[in-house]
């Protein structure tokens, strides 16, 4: 079973077609039998059933009240392996993906880890031996706080982190392939972060308000530039707005490209400013390795202000 | 509002947090009431939450009333009402969304 959590319908299009282009395809070709299940977080009548062929959807309920419930659920399902998929990851080589499953021959290796953001795997491209996981304590899979005495400096581990170490301590293996993913992945970060703000109170502080917010928290910044990217593949492959605001402007849901220049222009901080450029640059390598895999000939949008590029070449 | 405590008694004003209002890694005390201010990384102590969000952050005690409970900590308290769609509870057990926890 391939699944992934989602909130956004035109976010998942973009996953769906990705993952059954490559990994269905490439699964099916080890013999395995392959279905896809997409939990529908959030917005659940936004996701057309004939937008999403060959894929059932789940939707929250007992045992999988949210997103982050799901992970435990989804290892109940009758099914050998479960590769958990994060919303804004996108394997490119599916080939590459499903060769490294020989590895399942070793009965130590409990999961294929093919994306990490931190120390531990999580769950953003995960591949799990699912009887492995299973065997887990309840909620072995659940996000959780450690040494919330020492607040703020306290130890906030994401979902699948708690499952690696335990399945570490029972003498198993995750193996870690995130060092080949930047030729073979893209992915992109607090894509739905900044949605999720936007219409849970964005209106409520301001435009401007919100706008300084994501001028001076990075992870913002950065899902806000990544939605724009996003943005323009969808309009060349799915020819209508990406994370529209309610009257269906283009992103107005997230930060419109016009927007966010404005706001990277007011960002002075050297460090702040030294951070994102490397991270935007990552991004627009990930946004152009999935256009070209997309087939968008449409330029990319340049979003990083005249006055940064002036700094950088001074 | 008025405070007695067992050595002394002082009255403090009263601090009303309003529509509007964004706060961002703000402590605020026993004499706070929220009235609609969404606060982000912010810790609660004691004070009530009439209406308003927080995202993330620890709620020390008090009483949350109504509003929203976004991804934070709920340390102690009273939980009246509102909308819990996430958060942690103060043995750093994640409660889902409606699954406020049993203390609060």
């Amino acid at each position: 079973m391939i699944t992934g959590p989602h909130r956004y319908a035109d976010l998942a299009r973009i996953w769906h077609r990705i993952v059954h282009t490559e990994l269905v395809p490439a699964f099916r070709s080890l013999g395995w039998k392959v279905r896809v299940v997409i939990f529908r977080d959030a917005n659940q009548d936004r996701f057309a059933q004939s937008d999403f062929p060959q894929t059932s959807f789940q939707d929250p309920g007992p045992g999988a009240r949210d997103f982050v419930e799901f992970y435990d659920a989804a290892l109940q399902t009758d099914c050998d392996f479960i590769f958990f998929l994060d919303a804004d990851v996108f394997v490119l080589n599916g080939t590459w993906a499903a060769s490294f499953t020989r590895h399942f021959d070793n009965p130590d290796v409990a999961a294929l880890s093919y994306l990490r953001r931190g120390k531990l795997p999580g769950v953003f491209a995960l591949l799990c031996r699912a009887k492995y996981f299973r065997a887990l304590p309840d909620r072995a899979m659940m996000a959780s706080y450690e040494d919330l005495q020492k607040w703020p400096d306290s130890l906030n581990r994401g979902p699948g982190e708690r499952a690696a170490l335990m399945l570490e301590k029972a003498g198993k293996r995750i193996l870690d392939f995130n060092d080949e993913a930047p030729q073979r992945i893209s992915d992109f970060h607090g894509t739905t972060v900044i949605r999720v703000s936007r219409e849970t109170f964005a209106g409520v502080i301001g435009e401007e308000a919100f706008e300084t917010l994501i001028a001076n928290k990075r992870y913002f910044a950065m899902g806000a530039y990544d939605n724009v990217l996003l943005g323009w593949l969808y309009r060349a492959v799915f020819e209508g707005p990406f994370a529209p605001d309610a009257d269906g402007g283009e992103l107005g849901g997230s930060l419109t490209a016009e927007a966010l220049r404005r706001v990277l222009a007011r960002i002075e901080r050297p460090e702040l400013r030294a951070a994102l450029s490397e991270y935007f640059a990552r991004s627009d390598r990930s946004a152009e390795r999935l256009a070209r895999y997309l087939g968008v000939r449409a330029p990319r949008p340049v979003l990083t202000p005249d006055c940064w590029r002036a700094a950088n070449a001074s | 509002m008025v405070v007695f405590s067992e050595f002394e008694s002082k009255e403090i004003s009263l601090r009303v947090l309003g529509s509007g209002q964004f706060f961002q890694k703000e402590t605020f005390g026993p004499e706070t009431v929220n009235r609609g201010a969404v606060l982000m990384e912010c810790e609660w102590h004691g004070g009530v939450f009439e209406s308003g969000i927080m995202m993330g952050g620890i709620f020390r005690g008090g009483q949350f009333r109504d509003g929203s409970f976004w991804g934070g900590v709920f340390w102690e308290g009273e939980w009246l009402g509102g909308v819990w769609e996430c958060g942690f509870d103060r043995n750093g057990r994640y409660h889902p969304r409606t699954d406020h926890p049993p203390f609060a």
